[in-house]
């Protein structure tokens, strides 16, 4: 006679080998592969958009006969690249024949330490950055015209009275001191921010694993 | 999670875990990870447990609420995981009890809906149509119907009538 479900269930389940539970061992580990796998990644692919970008910006501004600016783009974004592409060799050298905990412990000293160093390093970046783009526009192409001095001599012909500095009017470098200040000193935090836009989901999820994890060891 | 909280309160219910487990994973590999990830939780969780109903089901209704985000996890990021999709047939790696009629049953339980899966796995462990109804979060003058409907779902799997 056919079996009901019911039965095949209950007999099943009769045999001890039915329900055996597997060995809670390595809890985190396939996790924590995959967090880290997913950082690298990201890592990685963000500094190659970031090469490509420079290359981008240099040709545009050639394009558009801002070639300083593009110039200057190019020199700090590649500077960036190879700063973080020897930060990565730190991250190549992670031990990973430790345990678990071990492990993340490593990737999260190491990420702590590749996030202070880029935030010093956005300190000069940002201010770089806004240099020349101001640069691009102030210069223009090479050789050509000033489009910044024929703006200075337009404006010293409207306001004689305007005083000077290095060929530019005062008020206009205070300007431009006062936000390279300012860029000094959010830098880092512009950095963070930036940060948390493109990595903040996996910086969490790292965040959670280790406070359980560190959880678990306390209970064990 | 210390030996004393597993041993004492997940253990002794390891078997209503297992059961939900093998019907939400086709391999052995994902079966331990779906049963490792439960346990977790039920442990981060334990302090949500309000002692309104039994803890064998607020077992079941969190074991079952796991699987279901692991299983939309995987249809997510179906890279992390060792099986993506059901076999055609059982395989060797799917067969996960010496019972060979169970395993057929397990094959067949997975093709059933997600909800389904979970409806019929709490009524095989005679859980009351409101129990079910509260663990699902539905009415249960509904459960009666569509369990008649799963059973007639499965035999017709069973009996080779649909793939």
């Amino acid at each position: 006679m056919e079996k009901s479900i019911e039965t095949i269930w209950k007999e099943g389940f009769l045999q001890n080998d039915a329900l055996v539970a597997p060995k809670l061992n390595n809890l985190y580990t396939q996790k924590s592969e995959h967090i880290v796998d997913k950082f690298t990644r990201m890592f990685k692919i963000n500094l190659v958009a970031i090469v490509a970008g420079s290359f981008f910006f240099l040709g545009m501004s050639y394009y558009v006969e801002i070639p300083y600016m593009g110039l200057g783009m190019f020199i700090i974004l590649n500077t960036l690249v190879l700063v973080n592409r020897s930060l990565m060799k730190g991250l190549a050298k992670i031990d990973k024949n430790v345990n678990t905990f071990q492990y993340l412990k490593s990737f999260d000293n190491w990420m702590k330490e590749q996030i202070a160093t880029n935030e010093k390093f956005a300190r000069v970046l940002y201010p770089f950055v806004f240099l020349s783009g101001a640069a691009g526009f102030w210069f223009g192409s090479f050789g050509g015209d000033i489009p910044g001095a024929d703006f200075v001599n337009e404006l010293t012909f409207h306001f004689p009275e305007m005083i000077i500095v290095f060929g530019l009017p005062l008020y206009g470098l205070i300007g431009i001191l006062l936000v390279i200040g300012l860029l000094v000193y959010f830098g880092g935090r512009i950095y963070r921010w930036d940060f948390n836009i493109v990595y903040g989901r996996v910086l969490k999820k790292l965040e959670e694993i280790i406070a359980d994890m560190e959880d678990l060891r306390k209970e064990a | 999670m210390s030996s004393d909280f597993y041993t004492s309160s997940i253990l002794p219910f390891a078997a209503i875990i297992i059961k939900i487990c093998r019907a939400y994973t086709n391999t052995q590999e994902d079966f331990e990870d779906y049963y490792q990830e439960v346990s977790l939780q039920i442990w981060k969780s334990r302090d949500n447990f309000r002692q309104q109903s039994e803890w064998s089901t607020w077992v079941y209704r969190l074991s079952l609420n796991v699987c279901l985000t692991l299983l939309k996890k995987r249809k997510n990021n179906p890279q992390h995981f060792a099986s993506d999709y059901l076999p055609a047939e059982i395989t060797e790696d799917s067969k996960a009890f010496a019972n060979e009629s169970l395993d057929q049953l397990y094959y067949a339980i997975r093709q059933l809906s997600e909800v389904d899966r979970g409806v019929i796995l709490l009524y095989l462990e005679e859980q009351s149509y409101q129990e079910i109804a509260d663990i699902i979060g539905t009415n249960p003058n509904n459960i009666g119907v569509r369990i008649k409907r799963i059973k007639e779902r499965l035999k017709k799997i069973l009996d080779g009538k649909v793939n």
